[in-house]
Parts: C-alpha cells; structure tokens; sequence
C-alpha cells in the first residue's frame, strides 16, 4: 500500500484553516479509499515537522492536547534518499516513512505559496495540486493578475508598490491612487490568502491605515477599485494538462455594504454569520453562505466559467484551484479577480455537488498527480558534458 | 498483541456474552460463530452488549470461570515437571474452557425455566386466539413478509381495526406476545411467521388458527439449518396444507412456488394481477411504483413510494384481499397511497444530493435481484451497488454469489463496494465473467465505510446498500 504523506499547519496566518483541511477533506477520504496509508504530517506554527497517528483527531488541536502530544514525540527528520523519506524518532531508534505521495493541504505563506512544493520537487516525489511555478503565480495577486492581463483576461484596475516604493514617499503614493483609483477601494496584501489583511478603505485616511496595516504582512501592496454592482463568483477547478474539470461556479452571498474578510469566512460562519442565518434557501459552505451552483443567467453562467477556465489555464495550475470573479452586473463586465491554488476544505461541498463525493476527489486528484510525475520524469533535465575537462 | 489481549484477558468473557445475546441465546450458532471466530478484538462492532439479569449472570459466571481456571493452571504448575505442561495447556485452552462452560447454565435454564414458561405463554395465547372470531391472516415466506404484512395492514386499516404482529416477531414466543396484547375488538388479525426449521410454519398455525394466507416467495435463505430447498418449499407450503379450503395467495413469480402449485390456481399473484384483476400502466422509479389495477367494473389507480417492480404483485393481492373484506375502491386507493418503505427494506433516503436506497435488511437472493433491478434503470450521475453478500446460503454459497456478480455486470452499476468476506471471492469472479466495467472497491471495515458513506457519494449519486451481516457473521 502506497503511503501518502499530508502537509498541513505551517508557518501562515491560515494554520489553523489548514488543520480542518487536512483533517476533513484529505486524510479521511484518503484513509477510506483503502487504497493509501496516510501518514499525517503537522507543522507548528514555528515550523516544526511532527508526524504521528493522533495527529489526525481533531479534538487534538481543540485543547491544551496539541501541546501534550508534541511534547511526547520528537519532531521527524526529512531525508532526501534519492526520493523522500520522513524519520520519526523512537524509544529504539527510529521509524523510516518513505514518502510515495505528498498531499500539501497547506494555506498562505510556506506551504501554498510553492515553498513546499520546492522541497517536494527536489526530492523527486510526486504531490497534489498546484506546481512550485503556478503556486508562485497564483499566491501572488500581482503577478496572477499581470498573467491574466496577457493572456487577454478583464482585471480591474489597480496600483501596486513595494514597501520600500511607498516608505520612500507615501504622500505621493496616496496621491496617485486617489487620482487613478476612486474610492471606494480595497488595499491588499498580495501574498496571503482567505482575506488576510485586505481592507475596504473608503477615504485617504482610512486608504493609509489599511496600506500600514498590508505591510505588516507583506513588503508589496496591491489596491484595487472597488467594483460597483458588485456580484461575486467563484470556481473551482481540477485537472491537468488537457482535462479541465470545473466543479460548480458558487456565488458567495452578503450584503452590498460587507466585505468577506478572514473573520466572516471562517469565524462568523460566513456572510451574514451563522446568527443571520444567510439568505433563505442557501447553502452554508466552507467559506459561509453561499448558492451553488449561483443562481446567474444562462449566458453569464457560461461567461464567467470561460474566464475562470482561462484564469487556470494561464497561471499553468494543475491539481486543484480556486479562481475568484468579480462582476459589475449593472454594466454587465466580467473581471478575474484572483486565483487560490489550494481551496480551503479543497471546496468539498461544491465538487459533492458539482459529482465528485470527497473520496472520488482525492483519488482524482492523486491521479493527476501521479500523470504530472510521470511525465515530468521523460523530461531530461541533467546530460553528460565535457565542461569540468577545461579546468 | 491487541488478538492476544483480547482473547485471553477477562475481556473474552464479555465478548462471549455478547456474542450469545447478538444469536439471541442460540447455542448453535453460538458454538458456530466461537469457532470460525479468530480475532476476537473485534467481536463487538455494531450494537453492544446490553447488561440485563441474564447477561450479567452469565459475565459473572464467565468471570468466575476465567479467574478458577487460571488459579487451578498455577497450583497444578507449582507441582512442576509434566504438570508444568498441563498448567500451560488449561491457560492455552482458557477461551474454550469459558466458552463451553458459560452455556452450560443456559442450557440448564432453558430446560428448567424457560420452555416451561413458554409452553404456558403459547398455552394462554392459543386460548385467547381460540375466542377471538375474526379474519386472521398469516403470512409466511422466505422473503417480503414483512413488506406484505405492513402494506397489507396499511391499506385495511382505512375501514377496519387491524392488528399486525410487530417488527421481526414472527417466532411462537414473539407472536404469543403479540397475542397477549390484544383487546379482542379487532376486526383482522395478521401474523408473520418465520420459518428456520422443518415443522416451524404448522406450529405456527396450530397457534394462531388462521383463516387466510399468503405466501410470499421461497428463497434459499436459512439453507444453512433445512440443508435443502425442498425442505425450505415444504415447511412454507405448510401454511398451504394447514389452510385446505381457505383462501392462500401465493407469489406467482416465484419459480418454486410456480413449481409446486398449478398455474390455473387463481391466487397465483404477479404484476400480471390475481383472481380476475387486470394490472396494466405500471411505472417505476425511485420516487415510487404506479399502476392500474382493473376487475370487472372496479379499477384503482395505485400510487405508492414503494420501490420497484416486484411491489406490484404483492400489492394486487392486497387490493384482492381488501376488496373480499369489503374496502371500497377509493378506501383501497387512499390504503395504497399512504403505504410507504419500510426501515432497511428498499427505504430511500437523501444524503448530500445523493439517493440512497436503504435495503439492508434484505438477505436472499430474489430480493437482492429486485433491487438490481431497480439500480438498473435508475438515472443517476452514477449508480453505486454496496453488499457484503449473503449468510446462510448452504451449499449454494458459492453458487448464488457468483449469480449476484452476474447480476451486477449486467446492470450498468458504475461503482461496486463489497465488504471483504468469505463470499467476496464468487462475487468477484461472477463480475468478471460477465465483462464488468466499472469500479470494484473492496472494504475491510464495513462499519468505517457505512458510517463514512456521506464521504463517499455526491449529489447525483445513486446508492443502493443491500443486506449487512450482523457480527455473529462477519
């Protein structure tokens, strides 16, 4: 039985998200394919590489017991073996995990952003989901967008800076996006996922607050017009090289006057939070309440999938993703808006849905990942030469 | 370790115990499930034991038992050299030790207590049925008894005081209970009988005295105690034997009763129709069964949730025996229209989007057909087929398996999930004798996968689980 090794935890803002991930939507319907032996691999929040059974249960991580267990175990050692193997010390030694499949059910920063993926293609195994380079892409709001645009995708216009850009001469900064960008707007940090950070500002002083507060999470800084009219959608997608699967477009729901921040996604139980209970006949999903499929016309349905589709294919994403839209239903435009590359619970509600019942997902997706490493492995990426002969 | 733990610290007592009341103090099968059983860390995996006075006795007597044997292991240890080797034996022989002697009470009880008790119950209840002068209908069977009963008192009860014998009561002992709580007013009374022996079915009419029958199909099921389908046929057609000159249905699609009774007997029931009733329109979905049913100047238009083709027979015999007790035709319409599935017997249900057909308790193969059947022409995103297959098949065991895989190639089925057991092997192969295509999944826990299931269908999805084995079989 292949061993499937799943990431999850790490170094973000979105740690404990990654918990549920995990826990949820990739060990259990792994474990229950009978296919895999699933070997759980937490990492704490100082990056900290433990691996032990307990750390499937959940009630683990709703305590002190966390604390407890990590004291009880010492932390593995990753061994690059020619392939990848996870050492996990013992009273007599230590137990040797080698690594068939890595499954990253990791969020935000180390883990979604292609760090992992990084040390998962150095050592030659194959993994779920999006590759170091499409990670890279689709983690960083700035640069997906900069991909959208050339590959002919509608964005909505921007101003973006680094820190050192905007420290050098802020007043100038708030200028220039008050000239071009009207208020309202949204300041953005561009790495980090599950609105970490992304602020509605509505004037220079609050436009200021939200830049101070984006730098202490990130040294670049995106802002964004507010979209008027606004309707969002959102579409996760699998697949890899020609076979794109898309699950159902999903219409987050709220109130024109909210934003859909960390705290509403994950902590109120979504737009509206559980007291407001959503709209009447919508689905709570991972990210609150939602319609799925959205309730949008026929021609707008097809119209958005189409440009998340494109979004997908133009960051090169592979495995799993999650593109977000924006739309101005009045002038009736169409925006990409940003792309995540590992969906929070890997979007399981939408795909139960859209077909796929969480078990048939991850077989999917290990599937995919196991044509990539295959074809990745024709690729000859070293040859003999007679370079070190000259010296 | 955990095996070790298990079979030979004082926990084996519990599972023993456990294991008697999961047979319901059947010492035969019991014995049988003792000595197939060899891991017995996993004894206890659907219901638990239930402490009552008997089986709080027997654990103590167990208890005792394992705590006496172990002392008389050491002391005759301590005497060293040969008797070291006997000491050893009686610990290695510990959970037999146990095994046989907690039943010895129980056997003891039965002669003593129990069956005294129980020929006084019969007794009164007999007495008691003696003076009741009503319809009494007896259903027997190997298989749908519980389906016709229930369908039959739902339909009766829009005019008349009915009483049907509960659940799975379809023993002396159950249906003497049942008989000890009636009033006397009712108008009909319906029994099911259950049948595991030679005899069972003419005792069960020397007690009750029905006035009307109905035979609902034979199966191989229980081949394992009457070692032969003639025998099985036989015990059933008792309640034909017994009932001479009244009026007995029987289940016309089924080919051993079609075998044993003539064609030209009119209360041969199918979805053709029964004595003089014309069936016609029938349609079938998961939603529900539909049909027509028309004699001389009656027809009912019939609409029921029941599930599936093979409903239409036994309902048609239902619309007889109501019109012979004097229902009108809207009264048999509104009965039918208000009988629905019943618990684990092709009962669907939703689950993320996905139907689920519960029909769990279905343990023969005639039933395991129909509901294939119904997999079969259902639309879905895909169809699922879940079955551990069935018990107490007999020398057909490998043979109907084998039957049941045929089955499931021929019927479009996307996905297979079967529990990894004795029978799994003909299953498999009867799939790949007839060119399966789609996807096999072998579970090792079925309980993990059942209690899992919202994990493994999405919407679309339809799921049809048939027959689980209890843990006397698994």
């Amino acid at each position: 039985m292949k061993t499937v090794a799943v990431f999850f935890g790490g170094r973000s803002a979105e740690h404990d998200v990654s918990i549920i991930t995990a826990l949820s939507s990739v060990i259990k319907p792994l474990e229950l394919t009978g296919k895999y032996k699933v070997a759980p691999v937490y990492i704490t929040k100082d990056g900290r590489w433990y691996m032990h059974d307990k750390l499937k249960d959940i009630k683990q991580y709703q305590g002190s017991g966390i604390e407890k267990l990590l004291a009880s175990i010492k932390p593995v050692i990753v061994d690059f073996d020619g392939g990848f193997s996870l050492l996990q010390p013992t009273r007599f030694g230590q137990k040797r995990v080698k690594v068939d499949i890595a499954f990253p059910a990791m969020h935000g920063t180390f883990g979604e952003d292609g760090s992992l993926m990084g040390i998962l293609d150095m050592a030659n195994v194959p993994y779920v989901g999006c590759d170091l380079q499409s990670s890279v892409v689709a983690m960083d709001k700035i640069l997906s967008k900069a991909v959208a645009k050339e590959a002919g995708l509608p964005t909505v216009q921007d101003v973006t800076f680094s820190a050192s850009e905007y420290r050098e001469n802020s007043s100038s900064m708030l200028d220039r996006i008050e000239q071009e960008l009207s208020f309202p707007a949204f300041v953005k940090p561009p790495h980090l996922g599950s609105s970490v950070g992304v602020m509605k500002v509505v004037d220079r002083a609050s436009l200021a607050e939200a830049i101070d507060t984006a730098l202490h999470y990130d040294n670049k800084v995106l802002v964004e017009k507010a979209v008027a009219n606004l309707r969002e959608a959102t579409l996760p997608i699998m697949g890899y090289g020609d076979t794109v699967i898309p699950a159902l477009l999903e219409e987050p729901l709220f109130n024109t006057d909210e934003f859909f921040d960390f705290d509403t996604k994950y902590l109120r139980g979504g737009k509206g939070g559980k007291k407001g209970g959503g709209k009447v006949g919508a689905k709570q999903g991972a990210q609150g309440y939602s319609n799925v499929p959205a309730n949008f016309p026929e021609k707008l349905y097809a119209e958005v999938q189409s440009i998340a589709v494109a979004g997908f294919k133009a960051a090169g994403c592979c495995g799993i993703a999650r593109v977000d839209i924006l739309i101005d239903e009045t002038a009736n435009r169409i925006y990409f808006n940003e792309i995540n590359p590992l969906p929070g619970s890997l979007y399981a509600h939408n795909w139960a849905k859209a077909g796929y019942s969480n078990v048939a997902l991850v077989e999917k997706l290990i599937e995919f990942a196991l044509a990539r490493f295959d074809e990745r492995q024709r690729l000859i990426t070293t040859f003999d030469t007679s370079f070190l002969k000259q010296f | 370790m955990r095996w070790l733990l298990a079979t030979y610290s004082p926990l084996i007592v519990r599972s023993l115990v456990y294991m008697l009341q999961a047979t319901e103090y059947n010492i035969g099968s019991y014995l049988s499930w003792f000595h197939r059983t060899r891991d017995f860390s996993k004894v206890i995996q659907r219901k638990s034991l239930v402490y009552t006075q008997k089986a709080m006795l027997l654990v103590l007597i167990g208890v005792a038992v394992y705590l006496t044997t172990i002392l008389i292991a050491v002391l005759i240890a301590l005497k060293g050299g040969f008797a070291i080797i006997i000491g050893a034996a009686l610990i290695v022989l510990l959970p037999v030790i146990i095994a046989y002697v907690i039943i010895i009470p129980l056997i003891i009880g039965q002669y003593a207590i129990q069956r005294p008790k129980e020929k006084r119950m019969l007794e009164v209840a007999q007495a008691q049925l003696r003076k009741q002068h009503c319809r009494k209908i007896a259903i027997a069977g190997s298989y749908g008894k519980t389906t016709f009963k229930e369908t039959l008192a739902t339909i009766l009860s829009e005019t008349l005081h009915v009483a049907a014998s509960p659940g799975n009561m379809n023993t002396p002992i159950g249906l003497a209970n049942f008989i000890q709580k009636l009033d006397g007013s009712e108008d009909v009374l319906i029994f099911e009988f259950g049948e595991e022996r030679v005899g069972d079915v003419k005792r069960l009419c020397e007690l009750t005295h029905p006035n009307m029958g109905v035979i609902t199909g034979i199966s191989e099921a229980h081949l394992s105690s009457f070692k032969s389908i003639e025998a099985i046929t036989s015990t059933i057609l008792e309640l034909r034997d017994y009932l001479k000159s009244y009026d007995v249905y029987k289940n016309g699609e089924n080919e051993f009763i079609t075998a044993a009774i003539p064609a030209s007997d009119h209360h041969l029931y199918s979805e053709e129709g029964v004595n003089g009733w014309k069936v016609s329109k029938v349609a079938t979905s998961i939603e529900g069964t539909s049909f027509v049913a028309t004699k001389h100047n009656k027809a009912i238009w019939a609409h029921t949730s029941l599930i599936g083709r093979h409903q239409v027979g036994p309902l048609v015999a239902c619309i007889d025996i109501a019109d012979k007790l004097g229902l009108s035709v809207t009264d048999i319409a509104e009965g039918i229209k208000k009988t629905k599935p019943f618990e684990h017997r092709m009962q669907p249900y939703k689950l993320l989007g996905a139907t689920i057909i519960d029909d769990t308790y279905n343990g023969n193969l005639k039933g395991m057909a129909a509901g294939i059947d119904v997999l079969k022409s259902a639309k879905a995103n895909r169809k699922i087929y879940v079955t551990p297959g069935l018990v107490e098949q007999g020398n057909l065991k490998e043979v109907n398996h084998v039957k049941i895989g045929h089955m499931i190639a021929d019927s479009d089925i996307d996905e297979v999930v079967l529990m990894n057991n004795s029978v799994t092997q003909y299953i498999t192969r009867g799939m790949k004798e007839n060119g399966y295509k789609g996807h096999t999944r072998i579970v090792d826990e079925p309980l993990e996968f059942y209690t899992n299931l919202s994990q493994y269908v999405a919407s679309g999805d339809v799921v049809l689980l048939q027959n689980d084995w209890s843990d006397n079989y698994a």
